[in-house]
């Protein structure tokens, strides 16, 4: 069975929460990446978005993005992301099955009218984190940052999004052509 | 008299694992899907 993070919300009361899903998707991709294991230096572990967040940007907030984000857990620890914009979607599908985590860039408006929605009224840049896809229908494991189920009709933890979803809201993000997928993706941890 | 037949194997549908690993691999070397496109930025801001 494909390794699965500790899920981590972006919700959790630190700085710059609500801009932190960059963070905390990367967050649930290092522990993946590193399969759980502590690289044992002086950074905390299991990480966490704020940590993440202040190697970025220690003094000020808004939304970041993946390579800022690779640099900031290759520092935190020596998790060393491949990041790739407008990867084939059918690529994206091998990369997943052939044992990686991905961060993927999505625009929200796409979820938004869909029950997998755990931000209402947020239309716009987001970041999730996909583990894995099942074969049995193609859908993908989605873990959400926002989806912490702080509120009734809000989903909690990770879901399985159809592959069509995925695809919709990532070929939306600004800058991505049609039928692919800016993502950045974790070593192959099942080889 | 009844003749038994050999049953045949299901064709093959779908690429084996090794072929995802090493279309990924293949993937991984290529220097063009590395640069940032124009129109790219960061996230947004999400609602409470």
């Amino acid at each position: 069975m494909v390794y699965r993070p500790t899920f981590r919300k972006q919700g959790d009361g630190s700085r710059c929460q609500w801009e932190n899903c960059n963070p905390a998707s990367h967050a649930m991709a290092s522990d993946r990446h590193r399969r759980g294991a502590d690289p044992h230096n002086e950074h905390r572990w299991l990480p966490t978005p704020s940590e993440i967040r202040n190697r970025i940007s220690p003094t000020h907030c808004g939304g970041t993005n993946l390579n800022e984000n690779d640099l900031a857990v290759q520092h935190l620890y020596g998790v060393n992301m491949n990041v790739r914009y407008n990867v084939p979607m059918g690529t994206f599908r091998s990369m997943i099955i052939s044992g990686r985590g991905a961060v993927v860039s999505i625009w929200y408006g796409v979820i938004a009218p869909t029950k997998y929605d755990a931000s209402p009224g947020f239309t716009q840049g987001h970041a999730i984190y996909v583990n894995e896809r099942r074969s049995s229908d193609g859908a993908y494991l989605v873990y959400d940052p926002l989806a912490d189920g702080r509120r009734a009709g809000i989903p909690k933890g990770p879901q399985w999004w159809p592959a069509s979803l995925l695809q919709r809201a990532a070929e939306a993000y600004p800058g991505t052509n049609a039928g692919c997928i800016h993502a950045s993706f974790t070593k192959d941890t099942e080889a | 008299m009844a003749v038994k037949h050999q049953q045949k194997p299901a064709p093959k549908t779908k690429a084996p694992v090794e072929e995802h690993k090493k279309h990924a691999d293949e993937f991984l070397a290529k220097e063009e899907y590395k640069q940032q496109p124009e129109g790219y930025r960061g996230t947004d801001t999400a609602k409470e």
